[in-house]
């Protein structure tokens, strides 16, 4: 199956619905969803590195606060992605590593201003069709 | 649930709807929705109803959960929700009744320049605003603050800008709460969101947020009008922007950290976003010390993206603010929780009154209202969407006795983002704004697409439902001239 992450309408707003093998590819999924709702993917290249890791007490506060977490790379940081590994991840605590350079006024785009990773009608977990799948609304 | 509402409501009135409170389990009071029949349809069809269900089991809540007309779906609270609790009774505060964006809020300022005059030269004004408003993602303000400095703007709202020269005495006064509320609490504000508004005071930010060049173009009460300083004809500038990434930040801390809160009080809540503590809670008051910096630092920043849209008239113009006559008519929040005193069944109760979505509106003679306003009323400021029309209203006795002095706040989406980005496919929306005389300015690809005027109901039924429920009064109409957006 891989990962996949695709946009879905959300009244205001816009969704995330993952889909992957491993909980590790999904939250690579979500994340690189999220990255593309704030700016162009295009022209965005790995020059650089950041490390983002961290626990919570349970998996959807795990999602929530990880996103959260590229979030502020982007849009505090004016980090921009390129791709986003997980090293490790399980219900309590993520590892990741992204790659992507400083924001160049010249050779990227925002797309918007995201104002928050939601908890509502949060889903995340193991499908019981197989794999893993997340919903996450976003504020914009 | 943005899903249909499928519960109990009943008609009260011609501008009320009632959920009572036997429609769901664990309300405490009604719902009451304000709707006209033009309108019902669209709200119960965008599931804000259920969402006023669920505010209404709320620890404490008094009088009924209220929705404003131009309602829709949120996150917890709909937007449109007005919700008081009693204080010394227990009653609770909710960051899911202010939301992510607190203190988002419009500020208007009037002038002397006629619109007809300018009008030729309309889009080289915009690009002036433009060009001083930082407007967009990633783009900082013209400040940029220590640590020290942004703590005392957080514990001094807008006052603390008057020693830089950035704000006037004048400006304050005619600011909702005088641009500070008292007993913000920067320590309650973790490092993360005092990062994200180091640079961030003076942004307008994206999504709805706007400055908007403007055209007095109806004046219902000349009386009012004359007070305010508006008059037919004339160009006034509107500022619609809140706390940025400081707030948002404020708010997911508190929702995270209040996610037990419900458990160890005992509360039954049927959506996680609607987490709360008792205000007289210490997390209850951590959450109100910090909503609190985070409303002071968004009538900061309102206030000098005011100072930078003086800046560029003055420049444009080549004449001074005073030349020009560009004062403040006021500045009101509209996603805030505030501590007010209101007559409940007879009494006079101290109350946590959230306004998510909704505005202000005291009736005349309130002491709070600064002396200027004091016998007309609160002026209330309803931004529409880009293609259409704002309002100026003013307060009511009627607001007082039943909607704990408050009305609607704008026109409410009915589209949602990618709907409207999908029908604008093909289509170049500023140049349909041009054809319209209104020139419109985006820094992001979507910006204009997403806010286009169809995204939106039409403000003027809002407005008409809120005035025949007697909520507000109507003073003016501004009619857009040029905008810029994130």
């Amino acid at each position: 199956m891989g990962k996949r992450c695709e946009t879905f309408d959300h009244t205001a707003d816009v969704g995330l619905d993952a889909r992957a093998d491993t909980l590790e590819e999904l939250l690579e999924a979500l994340a690189q969803g999220l990255a593309g709702v704030i700016h162009d993917p295009a022209g965005v290249q790995g020059r650089e590195t950041r490390g983002l890791r961290l626990e919570a007490d349970d998996l959807e506060t795990l999602t929530v606060d990880f996103l959260w977490g590229v979030k502020d790379l982007i849009e505090a940081d004016l980090f921009l992605v390129r791709e986003v590994r997980v090293l490790r991840a399980d219900e309590g605590e993520v590892a990741a590593e992204v790659s992507g350079e400083p924001y160049d006024e010249a050779r990227h785009t925002f797309v918007g201003e995201v104002k928050a990773v939601t908890y509502h009608q949060l889903e995340v977990g193991q499908d019981p069709e197989g794999g893993w799948r997340a919903r996450v609304i976003l504020d914009l | 649930m943005s899903d249909k509402y499928a519960g109990r409501i009943e008609r009260l009135d011609r501008t009320r709807w009632r959920i009572p409170r036997e429609a769901q389990p664990g309300m405490q009071v009604d719902g009451v929705i304000y709707a006209t029949e033009r309108l019902i349809d669209d709200v119960i069809a965008g599931g804000g109803p259920s969402q006023v269900a669920n505010v209404a089991t709320l620890p404490g809540i008094v009088g009924a959960s209220l929705a404003m007309p131009d309602i829709h779906w949120g996150y917890g609270f709909c937007i449109g929700g007005v919700a008081a609790t009693d204080v010394e009774a227990g009653g609770v505060v909710s960051p899911g009744g202010v939301g992510y964006d607190i203190n988002c809020g419009v500020r208007l300022l009037r002038s002397d320049i006629i619109a007809d005059e300018i009008r030729p030269r309309i889009a080289e004004l915009v690009d002036a605003l433009y060009h001083e408003i930082p407007t967009g993602v990633g783009v900082g303000g013209p400040l940029r603050l220590s640590r020290k400095e942004l703590r005392q703007l957080l514990a001094r709202g807008a006052s603390a800008l008057l020693s830089r020269g950035l704000a006037e005495a004048e400006d304050l006064e005619r600011t909702e709460s005088g641009g500070c509320l008292e007993g913000a609490d920067p320590d309650a504000v973790s490092d993360t969101a005092l990062s994200r508004g180091n640079d961030q005071c003076g942004t307008l930010g994206s999504g709805n947020h706007f400055a908007e060049i403007q055209v007095v173009d109806e004046v219902f009460d000349e009386a009012a009008a004359a007070v305010m300083g508006l008059a037919r004809g004339q160009v006034a500038v509107m500022i619609h922007s809140g706390s940025r990434g400081l707030g948002h930040q404020v708010c997911q801390d508190h929702l995270r950290a209040l996610q037990s809160a419900p458990r160890r009080y005992g509360y039954q809540l049927p959506d996680r976003q609607l987490v709360c503590a008792p205000v007289q809670s210490e997390e209850g008051q951590r959450y109100l010390g910090a909503m609190q910096a985070a409303a002071n630092f968004a009538w900061c920043n309102r206030q000098v993206l005011a100072t930078l849209a003086r800046r560029a008239l003055e420049k444009f113009f080549g004449e001074s603010s005073g030349a020009l006559g560009l004062r403040q008519v006021y500045d009101v929040a509209h996603n805030i929780a505030k501590l007010e005193t209101h007559e409940v069944e007879g009494g006079r109760r101290r109350l946590c009154v959230h306004r998510k979505g909704a505005t202000r509106a005291f009736a005349p003679g309130h002491p709070d209202l600064p002396e200027v306003y004091r016998e007309l009323g609160q002026p209330v400021l309803i931004p529409g969407d880009m293609g259409r029309a704002s309002y100026v209203l003013v307060g009511t006795e009627q607001a007082m006795a039943q909607s704990f002095g408050s009305t609607c706040h704008g026109a409410g989406r009915v589209l949602s983002r990618k709907a409207a980005v999908k029908r604008a496919k093909g289509r170049r929306i500023a140049d349909e704004l041009a054809r319209k005389g209104i020139i419109a300015r985006a820094r992001s690809r979507d910006g204009l697409a997403e806010e286009q005027p169809e995204a939106y109901k039409d403000v003027e039924d809002v407005i008409e439902c809120v005035v025949d429920s007697g909520l507000s009064r109507k003073v003016a109409r501004l009619r857009p001239m040029g905008v810029i957006k994130g």
